[in-house]
Protein backbone atom coordinates (compact mmCIF):
# COMPACT_ATOMS: atom_id res chain seq x y z
CA UNK A 1 0.00 0.00 0.00
CA UNK A 2 2.69 2.44 1.06
CA UNK A 3 5.08 1.70 -1.51
CA UNK A 4 8.23 4.26 -2.61
CA UNK A 5 5.73 4.87 -5.74
CA UNK A 6 2.78 5.43 -3.91
CA UNK A 7 4.73 7.77 -1.90
CA UNK A 8 5.93 9.98 -4.47
CA UNK A 9 2.75 9.83 -5.96
CA UNK A 10 1.33 11.99 -3.51
CA UNK A 11 3.62 14.24 -3.12
CA UNK A 12 2.90 17.75 -4.00
CA UNK A 13 4.24 19.95 -6.03
CA UNK A 14 2.10 18.54 -8.53
CA UNK A 15 3.30 17.82 -12.55
CA UNK A 16 5.74 20.44 -14.24
CA UNK A 17 3.15 20.83 -16.50
CA UNK A 18 1.20 22.43 -14.20
CA UNK A 19 3.16 25.71 -14.17
CA UNK A 20 2.33 26.21 -18.05
CA UNK A 21 -1.23 25.61 -17.50
CA UNK A 22 -1.14 28.29 -15.29
CA UNK A 23 0.71 30.25 -17.27
CA UNK A 24 -1.92 30.46 -19.93
CA UNK A 25 -4.88 30.90 -17.40
CA UNK A 26 -2.80 33.73 -16.53
CA UNK A 27 -2.43 35.05 -19.70
CA UNK A 28 -5.86 34.51 -20.49
CA UNK A 29 -6.91 36.34 -17.57
CA UNK A 30 -5.50 39.40 -18.51
CA UNK A 31 -6.15 38.95 -22.69
CA UNK A 32 -9.74 38.97 -21.08
CA UNK A 33 -9.72 41.85 -18.86
CA UNK A 34 -8.86 44.01 -22.26
CA UNK A 35 -12.45 44.92 -23.26
CA UNK A 36 -13.41 45.41 -19.72
CA UNK A 37 -10.77 47.67 -18.59
CA UNK A 38 -8.72 49.01 -22.01
CA UNK A 39 -5.63 47.57 -22.60
CA UNK A 40 -3.71 50.88 -21.62
CA UNK A 41 -5.12 49.84 -18.02
CA UNK A 42 -4.43 46.24 -18.43
CA UNK A 43 -0.73 46.76 -19.31
CA UNK A 44 -0.26 49.55 -16.19
CA UNK A 45 -1.98 46.50 -13.69
CA UNK A 46 0.32 43.77 -14.91
CA UNK A 47 3.41 45.88 -14.19
CA UNK A 48 2.16 46.29 -10.79
CA UNK A 49 1.53 42.41 -10.42
CA UNK A 50 5.10 42.12 -11.02
CA UNK A 51 5.38 44.46 -8.03
CA UNK A 52 3.23 42.84 -6.23
CA UNK A 53 4.70 39.41 -7.21
CA UNK A 54 8.00 40.44 -5.96
CA UNK A 55 6.94 41.94 -2.49
CA UNK A 56 5.24 38.10 -2.00
CA UNK A 57 8.64 36.66 -2.42
CA UNK A 58 9.80 38.74 0.42
CA UNK A 59 6.39 39.04 2.65
CA UNK A 60 4.33 36.15 1.90
CA UNK A 61 7.21 33.46 1.71
CA UNK A 62 9.76 34.36 4.01
CA UNK A 63 7.69 36.42 6.03
CA UNK A 64 9.67 39.74 6.29
CA UNK A 65 7.35 42.61 5.83
CA UNK A 66 8.45 45.33 4.47
CA UNK A 67 8.03 49.47 4.18
CA UNK A 68 10.23 50.04 1.67
CA UNK A 69 9.90 48.12 -1.47
CA UNK A 70 9.20 50.95 -3.65
CA UNK A 71 12.76 51.69 -3.23
CA UNK A 72 13.63 49.08 -5.61
CA UNK A 73 10.84 49.61 -7.94
CA UNK A 74 11.92 53.16 -7.88
CA UNK A 75 15.97 52.43 -8.40
CA UNK A 76 15.07 50.40 -11.68
CA UNK A 77 12.89 53.26 -12.98
CA UNK A 78 15.92 56.01 -12.28
CA UNK A 79 18.02 53.34 -13.27
CA UNK A 80 17.19 52.67 -16.44
CA UNK A 81 15.53 56.11 -17.57
CA UNK A 82 19.27 57.90 -16.68
CA UNK A 83 21.01 55.11 -18.46
CA UNK A 84 18.57 55.77 -21.38
CA UNK A 85 19.64 59.53 -21.69
CA UNK A 86 23.27 59.21 -20.49
CA UNK A 87 24.40 55.72 -21.87
CA UNK A 88 22.37 53.94 -24.32
CA UNK A 89 18.64 54.64 -25.79
CA UNK A 90 18.29 50.89 -26.42
CA UNK A 91 15.18 49.17 -24.34
CA UNK A 92 16.53 46.36 -23.60
CA UNK A 93 19.79 47.64 -22.40
CA UNK A 94 17.98 49.79 -19.99
CA UNK A 95 16.26 47.33 -18.59
CA UNK A 96 19.18 45.29 -17.65
CA UNK A 97 20.22 48.77 -16.22
CA UNK A 98 17.53 49.19 -13.83
CA UNK A 99 17.32 45.67 -13.20
CA UNK A 100 21.44 45.42 -11.92
CA UNK A 101 20.86 48.78 -10.35
CA UNK A 102 17.75 47.79 -8.40
CA UNK A 103 19.53 43.84 -7.34
CA UNK A 104 23.17 45.81 -6.58
CA UNK A 105 21.05 48.68 -4.31
CA UNK A 106 18.82 45.81 -2.46
CA UNK A 107 22.22 43.81 -2.19
CA UNK A 108 24.64 46.37 -0.53
CA UNK A 109 21.92 47.36 1.69
CA UNK A 110 20.32 43.93 2.36
CA UNK A 111 23.37 43.06 4.11
CA UNK A 112 22.36 45.40 7.23
CA UNK A 113 18.44 44.95 6.98
CA UNK A 114 18.25 41.23 6.89
CA UNK A 115 19.90 40.76 10.18
CA UNK A 116 16.92 42.40 11.72
CA UNK A 117 12.99 41.08 11.88
CA UNK A 118 9.72 42.38 12.18
CA UNK A 119 9.61 46.07 13.74
CA UNK A 120 13.02 46.96 12.98
CA UNK A 121 13.12 45.23 9.60
CA UNK A 122 9.93 47.15 8.26
CA UNK A 123 11.10 50.45 9.59
CA UNK A 124 14.82 50.41 8.74
CA UNK A 125 13.45 49.66 4.97
CA UNK A 126 11.66 52.76 5.40
CA UNK A 127 13.94 54.50 6.39
CA UNK A 128 16.35 53.54 3.13
CA UNK A 129 13.16 54.87 1.08
CA UNK A 130 12.68 58.31 2.31
CA UNK A 131 16.72 58.52 2.05
CA UNK A 132 16.15 57.11 -1.36
CA UNK A 133 13.31 59.66 -2.16
CA UNK A 134 15.32 62.36 -0.95
CA UNK A 135 18.33 61.69 -2.72
CA UNK A 136 15.88 61.41 -6.28
CA UNK A 137 14.02 64.14 -5.90
CA UNK A 138 16.61 67.17 -4.21
CA UNK A 139 19.96 65.93 -3.51
CA UNK A 140 20.81 64.60 -7.04
CA UNK A 141 17.72 67.39 -8.89
CA UNK A 142 20.36 68.45 -11.43
CA UNK A 143 20.47 64.83 -12.77
CA UNK A 144 16.33 63.89 -12.40
CA UNK A 145 15.16 67.12 -12.59
CA UNK A 146 13.69 66.44 -8.78
CA UNK A 147 9.49 66.95 -8.57
CA UNK A 148 9.34 68.03 -12.13
CA UNK A 149 10.32 64.90 -13.59
CA UNK A 150 11.92 63.59 -16.26
CA UNK A 151 11.77 61.50 -19.49
CA UNK A 152 12.99 58.96 -20.53
CA UNK A 153 15.61 58.57 -23.40
CA UNK A 154 14.63 54.81 -24.61
CA UNK A 155 14.10 54.44 -28.20
CA UNK A 156 12.33 52.37 -30.34
CA UNK A 157 14.44 49.37 -31.45
CA UNK A 158 13.43 47.15 -34.43
CA UNK A 159 10.20 45.46 -33.16
CA UNK A 160 10.57 47.35 -29.76
CA UNK A 161 7.74 49.96 -30.03
CA UNK A 162 6.11 51.14 -26.66
CA UNK A 163 4.13 53.47 -27.62
CA UNK A 164 2.71 50.39 -29.74
CA UNK A 165 -0.15 49.44 -27.07
CA UNK A 166 -0.09 45.58 -28.41
CA UNK A 167 3.94 45.56 -28.32
CA UNK A 168 3.54 46.95 -24.97
CA UNK A 169 0.75 44.53 -23.96
CA UNK A 170 2.61 41.70 -25.03
CA UNK A 171 5.67 42.44 -23.79
CA UNK A 172 4.51 42.90 -20.27
CA UNK A 173 2.63 39.97 -20.33
CA UNK A 174 6.13 38.03 -21.09
CA UNK A 175 7.51 39.35 -18.29
CA UNK A 176 4.51 38.62 -16.10
CA UNK A 177 4.54 35.05 -17.17
CA UNK A 178 8.04 35.19 -16.81
CA UNK A 179 8.42 36.41 -13.08
CA UNK A 180 5.33 33.98 -12.35
CA UNK A 181 7.76 31.24 -13.70
CA UNK A 182 10.51 32.03 -11.91
CA UNK A 183 8.60 32.38 -8.40
CA UNK A 184 6.93 29.30 -9.33
CA UNK A 185 9.93 27.06 -9.83
CA UNK A 186 12.10 29.24 -6.90
CA UNK A 187 9.44 28.60 -4.46
CA UNK A 188 8.95 25.03 -4.94
CA UNK A 189 12.62 24.30 -5.11
CA UNK A 190 14.89 23.32 -2.14
CA UNK A 191 15.94 26.80 -1.61
CA UNK A 192 11.99 27.66 -1.83
CA UNK A 193 11.25 24.98 1.19
CA UNK A 194 13.91 26.72 3.06
CA UNK A 195 13.05 30.44 3.19
CA UNK A 196 9.30 29.30 3.94
CA UNK A 197 11.00 27.22 6.77
CA UNK A 198 12.77 30.65 7.41
CA UNK A 199 9.06 32.25 7.97
CA UNK A 200 7.70 29.57 10.58
CA UNK A 201 10.73 29.36 12.73
CA UNK A 202 14.43 30.95 11.57
CA UNK A 203 16.11 29.88 14.87
CA UNK A 204 15.16 26.39 14.20
CA UNK A 205 16.03 26.15 10.40
CA UNK A 206 20.04 27.02 12.34
CA UNK A 207 19.67 23.98 13.62
CA UNK A 208 19.35 21.98 10.76
CA UNK A 209 23.20 23.71 9.72
CA UNK A 210 22.03 26.59 7.77
CA UNK A 211 22.97 29.95 7.83
CA UNK A 212 20.15 31.79 7.38
CA UNK A 213 21.43 35.22 6.70
CA UNK A 214 22.65 34.11 3.26
CA UNK A 215 19.55 32.77 2.52
CA UNK A 216 17.61 35.68 3.78
CA UNK A 217 19.84 37.84 1.72
CA UNK A 218 19.65 36.21 -1.53
CA UNK A 219 15.57 36.29 -1.29
CA UNK A 220 15.82 40.04 -0.29
CA UNK A 221 18.62 40.86 -3.41
CA UNK A 222 15.84 38.54 -5.90
CA UNK A 223 12.73 40.46 -4.74
CA UNK A 224 14.76 44.00 -4.89
CA UNK A 225 15.71 42.87 -8.36
CA UNK A 226 12.17 41.88 -9.53
CA UNK A 227 10.69 45.39 -8.41
CA UNK A 228 13.75 46.65 -10.29
CA UNK A 229 12.05 45.02 -13.30
CA UNK A 230 8.54 46.27 -12.70
CA UNK A 231 10.35 49.65 -12.51
CA UNK A 232 12.00 49.15 -15.80
CA UNK A 233 9.11 48.21 -17.42
CA UNK A 234 7.16 51.47 -16.17
CA UNK A 235 10.02 53.41 -17.46
CA UNK A 236 9.27 52.19 -20.94
CA UNK A 237 5.96 52.11 -20.58
CA UNK A 238 5.30 55.57 -18.91
CA UNK A 239 8.33 57.18 -20.60
CA UNK A 240 8.01 59.85 -17.84
CA UNK A 241 9.17 59.63 -15.00
CA UNK A 242 8.97 61.36 -11.43
CA UNK A 243 9.79 61.11 -7.65
CA UNK A 244 6.34 59.39 -7.53
CA UNK A 245 7.79 56.36 -8.50
CA UNK A 246 10.12 55.87 -5.47
CA UNK A 247 7.63 57.67 -2.75
CA UNK A 248 8.23 56.17 0.74
CA UNK A 249 3.97 56.34 0.76
CA UNK A 250 3.28 54.01 -2.32
CA UNK A 251 4.73 51.34 -0.03
CA UNK A 252 1.20 50.66 1.00
CA UNK A 253 0.11 49.49 -2.54
CA UNK A 254 1.95 46.06 -2.58
CA UNK A 255 1.01 45.41 0.77
CA UNK A 256 -2.58 46.12 0.56
CA UNK A 257 -2.26 43.80 -2.63
CA UNK A 258 -0.61 40.95 -1.19
CA UNK A 259 -3.16 40.98 1.83
CA UNK A 260 -5.84 41.55 -0.33
CA UNK A 261 -4.72 38.16 -2.77
CA UNK A 262 -3.47 36.24 0.19
CA UNK A 263 0.39 36.42 1.08
CA UNK A 264 2.68 33.65 0.07
CA UNK A 265 0.34 32.29 -2.88
CA UNK A 266 1.70 33.89 -6.11
CA UNK A 267 -2.11 33.52 -7.65
CA UNK A 268 -3.17 35.47 -5.11
CA UNK A 269 -0.32 38.33 -5.38
CA UNK A 270 -1.95 38.43 -8.92
CA UNK A 271 -5.22 38.46 -7.91
CA UNK A 272 -4.69 40.90 -5.65
CA UNK A 273 -2.25 43.06 -7.91
CA UNK A 274 -5.31 43.57 -10.03
CA UNK A 275 -8.13 44.00 -7.37
CA UNK A 276 -6.36 46.68 -5.69
CA UNK A 277 -5.62 48.76 -8.78
CA UNK A 278 -9.19 48.24 -10.21
CA UNK A 279 -10.53 49.54 -6.74
CA UNK A 280 -7.99 52.55 -6.79
CA UNK A 281 -9.13 53.31 -10.33
CA UNK A 282 -12.58 52.88 -10.39
CA UNK A 283 -13.31 54.29 -6.58
CA UNK A 284 -10.74 56.84 -6.56
CA UNK A 285 -13.37 58.31 -9.73
CA UNK A 286 -16.91 57.73 -8.33
CA UNK A 287 -16.10 57.96 -4.51
CA UNK A 288 -14.33 60.87 -2.84
CA UNK A 289 -11.78 59.58 -0.29
CA UNK A 290 -11.94 56.01 -1.39
CA UNK A 291 -9.46 55.28 1.27
CA UNK A 292 -12.06 54.51 3.58
CA UNK A 293 -13.20 51.38 2.10
CA UNK A 294 -9.69 50.48 1.62
CA UNK A 295 -8.99 50.66 5.17
CA UNK A 296 -12.06 48.58 5.78
CA UNK A 297 -11.20 46.22 3.55
CA UNK A 298 -8.41 45.59 5.60
CA UNK A 299 -9.84 45.70 8.56
CA UNK A 300 -11.72 42.47 7.20
CA UNK A 301 -9.11 40.92 5.56
CA UNK A 302 -6.81 41.27 8.89
CA UNK A 303 -10.32 39.95 11.26
CA UNK A 304 -11.61 37.35 9.20
CA UNK A 305 -9.61 36.11 5.74
CA UNK A 306 -6.44 36.10 7.01
CA UNK A 307 -5.54 34.60 3.91
CA UNK A 308 -6.84 36.46 1.54
CA UNK A 309 -8.68 35.85 -1.44
CA UNK A 310 -6.71 32.86 -2.12
CA UNK A 311 -7.59 31.16 1.36
CA UNK A 312 -11.05 32.57 0.79
CA UNK A 313 -11.54 31.02 -2.38
CA UNK A 314 -10.07 28.01 -0.57
CA UNK A 315 -12.69 27.95 1.61
CA UNK A 316 -15.40 28.78 -0.78
CA UNK A 317 -13.99 25.05 -2.75
CA UNK A 318 -14.20 23.09 0.39
CA UNK A 319 -17.58 23.77 1.36
CA UNK A 320 -18.99 23.30 -2.34
CA UNK A 321 -17.12 20.18 -2.60
CA UNK A 322 -18.56 18.92 0.94
CA UNK A 323 -21.99 19.91 -0.48
CA UNK A 324 -21.46 18.15 -3.50
CA UNK A 325 -20.27 15.07 -1.60
CA UNK A 326 -22.75 15.44 0.99
CA UNK A 327 -25.36 15.67 -1.92
CA UNK A 328 -23.59 12.75 -3.63
CA UNK A 329 -23.92 9.88 -0.23
CA UNK A 330 -27.80 11.41 0.06
CA UNK A 331 -28.35 10.26 -3.16
CA UNK A 332 -26.45 7.07 -2.43
CA UNK A 333 -28.36 6.35 0.39
CA UNK A 334 -32.01 6.79 -1.70
CA UNK A 335 -31.26 4.18 -4.00
CA UNK B 1 37.26 6.33 24.79
CA UNK B 2 37.44 9.77 23.45
CA UNK B 3 35.67 12.96 24.61
CA UNK B 4 33.45 13.93 21.52
CA UNK B 5 31.62 16.83 23.49
CA UNK B 6 33.05 18.61 26.87
CA UNK B 7 32.38 21.28 29.07
CA UNK B 8 34.91 23.35 31.23
CA UNK B 9 32.97 24.92 34.39
CA UNK B 10 30.18 26.49 32.52
CA UNK B 11 27.93 28.86 33.86
CA UNK B 12 24.99 30.71 32.88
CA UNK B 13 23.44 33.54 35.15
CA UNK B 14 19.64 34.56 34.36
CA UNK B 15 20.11 37.82 35.88
CA UNK B 16 20.84 36.61 39.34
CA UNK B 17 19.56 32.72 38.97
CA UNK B 18 22.50 30.62 38.62
CA UNK B 19 20.56 28.23 35.99
CA UNK B 20 24.00 26.02 35.14
CA UNK B 21 26.84 26.29 37.49
CA UNK B 22 30.58 25.45 36.93
CA UNK B 23 29.32 22.23 34.92
CA UNK B 24 32.04 19.59 33.82
CA UNK B 25 29.78 17.52 31.78
CA UNK B 26 31.54 15.14 29.06
CA UNK B 27 29.86 12.85 26.13
CA UNK B 28 32.03 10.39 25.05
CA UNK B 29 32.45 8.24 22.03
CA UNK B 30 30.17 5.22 21.49
CA UNK B 31 28.13 5.87 24.59
CA UNK B 32 24.74 6.93 25.52
CA UNK B 33 24.74 9.81 28.66
CA UNK B 34 21.72 10.50 30.43
CA UNK B 35 20.88 13.49 32.23
CA UNK B 36 18.55 13.78 34.95
CA UNK B 37 17.52 16.16 37.47
CA UNK B 38 14.49 17.94 39.44
CA UNK B 39 12.40 20.53 37.16
CA UNK B 40 14.18 23.53 37.05
CA UNK B 41 17.56 21.93 37.87
CA UNK B 42 18.81 23.35 34.61
CA UNK B 43 18.83 20.29 31.65
CA UNK B 44 17.95 22.46 29.64
CA UNK B 45 20.02 25.20 29.87
CA UNK B 46 22.92 22.86 29.86
CA UNK B 47 21.88 21.42 26.67
CA UNK B 48 21.49 25.04 25.31
CA UNK B 49 25.02 25.98 25.88
CA UNK B 50 26.05 22.68 24.50
CA UNK B 51 24.27 23.70 20.82
CA UNK B 52 24.94 27.21 20.69
CA UNK B 53 21.73 28.58 21.49
CA UNK B 54 23.00 30.29 24.33
CA UNK B 55 26.48 31.80 25.38
CA UNK B 56 27.42 30.86 28.89
CA UNK B 57 28.34 33.59 31.73
CA UNK B 58 31.95 31.48 32.13
CA UNK B 59 33.15 28.52 30.98
CA UNK B 60 34.00 26.82 27.92
CA UNK B 61 32.32 24.19 25.43
CA UNK B 62 34.63 22.00 23.07
CA UNK B 63 33.47 19.49 20.43
CA UNK B 64 35.71 17.30 18.55
CA UNK B 65 38.69 18.86 20.42
CA UNK B 66 38.18 22.70 19.39
CA UNK B 67 36.45 25.32 21.44
CA UNK B 68 33.12 26.13 19.80
CA UNK B 69 32.06 28.42 22.72
CA UNK B 70 31.54 31.44 20.37
CA UNK B 71 30.52 28.92 17.28
CA UNK B 72 27.04 29.77 16.44
CA UNK B 73 24.30 27.12 15.90
CA UNK B 74 24.46 26.71 12.67
CA UNK B 75 28.08 25.64 12.03
CA UNK B 76 28.26 23.53 15.27
CA UNK B 77 25.62 21.29 13.32
CA UNK B 78 27.12 21.73 10.59
CA UNK B 79 30.25 19.65 12.64
CA UNK B 80 28.07 16.86 13.99
CA UNK B 81 25.81 18.12 16.29
CA UNK B 82 22.71 18.03 16.29
CA UNK B 83 19.38 18.15 18.96
CA UNK B 84 15.92 17.85 19.30
CA UNK B 85 13.95 19.87 21.98
CA UNK B 86 11.68 19.78 24.66
CA UNK B 87 8.45 21.04 23.07
CA UNK B 88 8.50 19.29 19.50
CA UNK B 89 9.81 21.50 16.68
CA UNK B 90 8.84 20.76 13.73
CA UNK B 91 7.47 22.83 10.23
CA UNK B 92 3.87 22.80 10.93
CA UNK B 93 3.73 24.83 7.91
CA UNK B 94 5.42 22.44 5.88
CA UNK B 95 4.52 18.82 4.55
CA UNK B 96 6.14 15.94 6.26
CA UNK B 97 7.80 15.59 2.94
CA UNK B 98 9.27 19.17 2.62
CA UNK B 99 10.88 18.79 6.53
CA UNK B 100 12.89 16.01 5.34
CA UNK B 101 14.06 17.50 2.06
CA UNK B 102 15.09 20.50 4.21
CA UNK B 103 17.14 18.55 6.61
CA UNK B 104 18.21 16.56 3.66
CA UNK B 105 18.91 18.92 1.15
CA UNK B 106 22.39 20.22 3.05
CA UNK B 107 24.12 17.12 2.33
CA UNK B 108 23.55 17.70 -1.70
CA UNK B 109 24.32 21.33 -2.29
CA UNK B 110 27.93 20.99 -2.00
CA UNK B 111 27.98 18.60 -5.23
CA UNK B 112 25.08 20.15 -6.78
CA UNK B 113 25.25 22.92 -8.91
CA UNK B 114 23.50 26.08 -8.27
CA UNK B 115 20.82 26.01 -10.41
CA UNK B 116 19.29 22.25 -9.48
CA UNK B 117 19.55 24.20 -5.95
CA UNK B 118 17.56 26.90 -6.59
CA UNK B 119 15.07 25.07 -9.65
CA UNK B 120 15.18 21.50 -9.16
CA UNK B 121 12.07 19.43 -7.84
CA UNK B 122 12.10 18.38 -4.27
CA UNK B 123 10.86 15.06 -5.71
CA UNK B 124 14.50 14.70 -7.23
CA UNK B 125 15.59 11.18 -7.19
CA UNK B 126 18.61 11.69 -5.12
CA UNK B 127 17.30 13.85 -2.91
CA UNK B 128 13.93 11.91 -2.59
CA UNK B 129 15.57 8.54 -1.72
CA UNK B 130 17.23 10.27 1.18
CA UNK B 131 13.89 11.41 2.33
CA UNK B 132 12.71 8.34 1.51
CA UNK B 133 14.38 6.15 4.11
CA UNK B 134 14.18 8.47 6.75
CA UNK B 135 10.16 8.22 6.03
CA UNK B 136 10.58 4.61 6.69
CA UNK B 137 12.82 4.74 9.53
CA UNK B 138 10.03 5.95 11.61
CA UNK B 139 7.44 4.54 9.65
CA UNK B 140 5.43 8.25 8.49
CA UNK B 141 5.26 7.04 4.79
CA UNK B 142 1.70 7.21 4.57
CA UNK B 143 1.91 10.75 6.08
CA UNK B 144 4.42 12.15 3.76
CA UNK B 145 2.57 14.74 2.10
CA UNK B 146 0.33 15.68 4.93
CA UNK B 147 0.72 19.03 6.35
CA UNK B 148 2.49 18.80 9.57
CA UNK B 149 0.42 20.74 11.45
CA UNK B 150 -1.85 17.72 11.55
CA UNK B 151 0.26 15.31 13.39
CA UNK B 152 -0.05 13.70 16.74
CA UNK B 153 2.31 14.91 19.13
CA UNK B 154 3.87 11.40 18.92
CA UNK B 155 4.08 11.41 14.65
CA UNK B 156 6.09 15.27 15.21
CA UNK B 157 8.35 13.83 18.00
CA UNK B 158 9.16 10.52 15.45
CA UNK B 159 9.58 13.18 12.59
CA UNK B 160 11.90 15.44 14.72
CA UNK B 161 13.97 12.66 15.39
CA UNK B 162 13.93 11.54 11.94
CA UNK B 163 15.17 15.02 11.23
CA UNK B 164 18.08 15.28 13.41
CA UNK B 165 19.05 11.87 12.31
CA UNK B 166 19.18 12.84 8.70
CA UNK B 167 21.59 15.84 9.59
CA UNK B 168 24.10 12.39 10.37
CA UNK B 169 25.34 13.74 13.63
CA UNK B 170 28.54 12.30 15.52
CA UNK B 171 27.05 13.35 18.81
CA UNK B 172 23.48 13.57 19.22
CA UNK B 173 21.10 15.52 21.96
CA UNK B 174 17.44 14.40 22.67
CA UNK B 175 15.68 16.97 25.55
CA UNK B 176 13.15 14.77 27.00
CA UNK B 177 11.96 12.83 24.05
CA UNK B 178 9.62 10.66 25.65
CA UNK B 179 7.79 13.60 27.41
CA UNK B 180 4.06 14.06 26.37
CA UNK B 181 4.14 10.50 24.66
CA UNK B 182 1.41 7.33 25.03
CA UNK B 183 2.78 4.36 26.45
CA UNK B 184 2.65 2.69 22.88
CA UNK B 185 4.35 5.50 21.46
CA UNK B 186 7.16 5.59 24.01
CA UNK B 187 7.60 1.84 23.34
CA UNK B 188 8.19 3.01 19.73
CA UNK B 189 10.76 6.45 20.38
CA UNK B 190 13.12 3.82 22.71
CA UNK B 191 12.94 1.15 20.08
CA UNK B 192 14.08 3.90 17.38
CA UNK B 193 16.84 5.28 19.61
CA UNK B 194 17.89 1.40 20.11
CA UNK B 195 18.00 0.71 16.16
CA UNK B 196 20.22 4.07 15.98
CA UNK B 197 22.59 4.78 18.41
CA UNK B 198 25.58 2.76 17.18
CA UNK B 199 25.72 5.66 14.76
CA UNK B 200 26.41 8.31 17.22
CA UNK B 201 27.29 9.43 20.63
CA UNK B 202 24.15 10.02 22.87
CA UNK B 203 23.09 12.85 24.82
CA UNK B 204 19.67 12.04 26.62
CA UNK B 205 17.53 13.98 28.99
CA UNK B 206 14.82 12.25 30.56
CA UNK B 207 12.37 12.37 33.36
CA UNK B 208 10.75 8.58 32.84
CA UNK B 209 14.06 7.00 33.89
CA UNK B 210 13.07 3.84 34.19
CA UNK B 211 12.45 3.85 30.60
CA UNK B 212 16.08 4.95 29.84
CA UNK B 213 17.66 2.96 32.36
CA UNK B 214 18.66 -0.19 30.15
CA UNK B 215 20.03 2.70 27.32
CA UNK B 216 22.13 4.42 29.24
CA UNK B 217 25.73 4.00 29.98
CA UNK B 218 26.72 6.93 32.07
CA UNK B 219 24.09 8.68 34.16
CA UNK B 220 24.72 12.30 35.49
CA UNK B 221 22.25 14.18 37.76
CA UNK B 222 21.68 17.87 38.02
CA UNK B 223 20.22 19.63 40.73
CA UNK B 224 20.18 23.38 41.24
CA UNK B 225 22.30 23.84 38.85
CA UNK B 226 25.47 21.66 39.36
CA UNK B 227 25.87 18.34 38.53
CA UNK B 228 25.64 16.40 41.82
CA UNK B 229 26.65 12.77 40.64
CA UNK B 230 27.64 11.05 38.08
CA UNK B 231 28.49 7.31 36.68
CA UNK B 232 27.29 4.04 35.82
CA UNK B 233 23.23 4.02 36.02
CA UNK B 234 23.32 1.51 39.16
CA UNK B 235 25.31 3.14 40.78
CA UNK B 236 23.89 6.85 40.43
CA UNK B 237 20.56 5.69 41.32
CA UNK B 238 21.70 4.28 44.47
CA UNK B 239 23.28 7.04 45.68
CA UNK B 240 22.14 8.92 48.88
CA UNK B 241 22.17 12.21 47.33
CA UNK B 242 20.37 11.61 44.36
CA UNK B 243 17.59 9.60 46.14
CA UNK B 244 17.14 12.38 48.17
CA UNK B 245 16.95 15.39 45.67
CA UNK B 246 14.82 12.59 43.50
CA UNK B 247 12.41 10.75 45.65
CA UNK B 248 12.48 13.10 49.21
CA UNK B 249 13.65 10.88 51.98
CA UNK B 250 12.50 7.69 51.56
CA UNK B 251 14.38 4.50 50.89
CA UNK B 252 13.33 1.58 49.05
CA UNK B 253 15.41 -0.94 46.95
CA UNK B 254 19.44 -0.52 46.98
N1 LIG C 1 15.79 32.00 28.83
C1 LIG C 1 15.69 32.01 30.18
N2 LIG C 1 15.59 33.18 30.85
C2 LIG C 1 15.50 33.20 32.21
N3 LIG C 1 15.50 32.11 32.97
C3 LIG C 1 15.60 30.91 32.37
C4 LIG C 1 15.70 30.79 30.94
N4 LIG C 1 15.76 29.49 30.62
C5 LIG C 1 15.73 28.82 31.79
N5 LIG C 1 15.62 29.66 32.84
C6 LIG C 1 15.58 29.27 34.23
O1 LIG C 1 16.69 28.45 34.49
C7 LIG C 1 16.33 27.39 35.36
C8 LIG C 1 16.68 26.07 34.72
O2 LIG C 1 15.78 25.83 33.68
P1 LIG C 1 15.88 24.59 32.70
O3 LIG C 1 14.87 24.77 31.66
O4 LIG C 1 17.28 24.41 32.28
O5 LIG C 1 15.45 23.39 33.69
P2 LIG C 1 15.25 21.87 33.35
O6 LIG C 1 16.18 21.12 34.21
O7 LIG C 1 15.32 21.62 31.91
O8 LIG C 1 13.77 21.66 33.88
P3 LIG C 1 12.59 20.76 33.27
O9 LIG C 1 12.80 19.38 33.79
O10 LIG C 1 11.35 21.38 33.83
O11 LIG C 1 12.65 20.83 31.80
C9 LIG C 1 14.85 27.54 35.67
O12 LIG C 1 14.72 28.18 36.91
C10 LIG C 1 14.36 28.43 34.55
O13 LIG C 1 13.29 29.23 35.00
MG1 LIG D 1 14.06 21.00 30.43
Amino acid sequence: MNSKADVMHGIRPAAKGAVFRDMIIIAAFFVALIPVLAMHRVTDFMIFCIFALSFDLLYGFMGRLSFGQVLYLGTGVYASTLFSLHVSTNPLLAMLAGVLGAAIVAAALGLIVVKLNEAPFALTNLAFNQIGFFLIGSTFQKITHGEDGISSGVEPWGFMDFSNKYFAFCFVLFFLLFTFYMLTRLTRSPFGIIIRSIKENELRVKFLGYDTFSYKWITFTISGALAGLAGTLYTLYVQFVSPTFIHPLNNVEPIFAVLIGGAGNLYGAIAGGVLFMVMRDSLSTHVPQWEWILGGLLLIIVFWLRQGLAGFVRILAGAVSNRLSLRRAAGGGSQ
Amino acid sequence: MADLLTTQRLTKNFEGLVAVNQVNFRIQEGQVTGLIGPNGSGKTTLFNLLSGLFTPTEGTVSFLGTDVTRVPPHKRVQMGMARTFQLVSVFDSLTVWENLVLSNIRFKTEQQSLRNFFFASSRRKDIADDCMSSLELVGLESRASSVTSELSYGDKRMLEIAIALSLRPSVLLLDEPLAGLSDHEIGEVVSLIYKVKKNFALGIIEHKISKIVELVDRLCVMNYGRIICEGVPGQVLCDPQVRECYWGKEDNKC
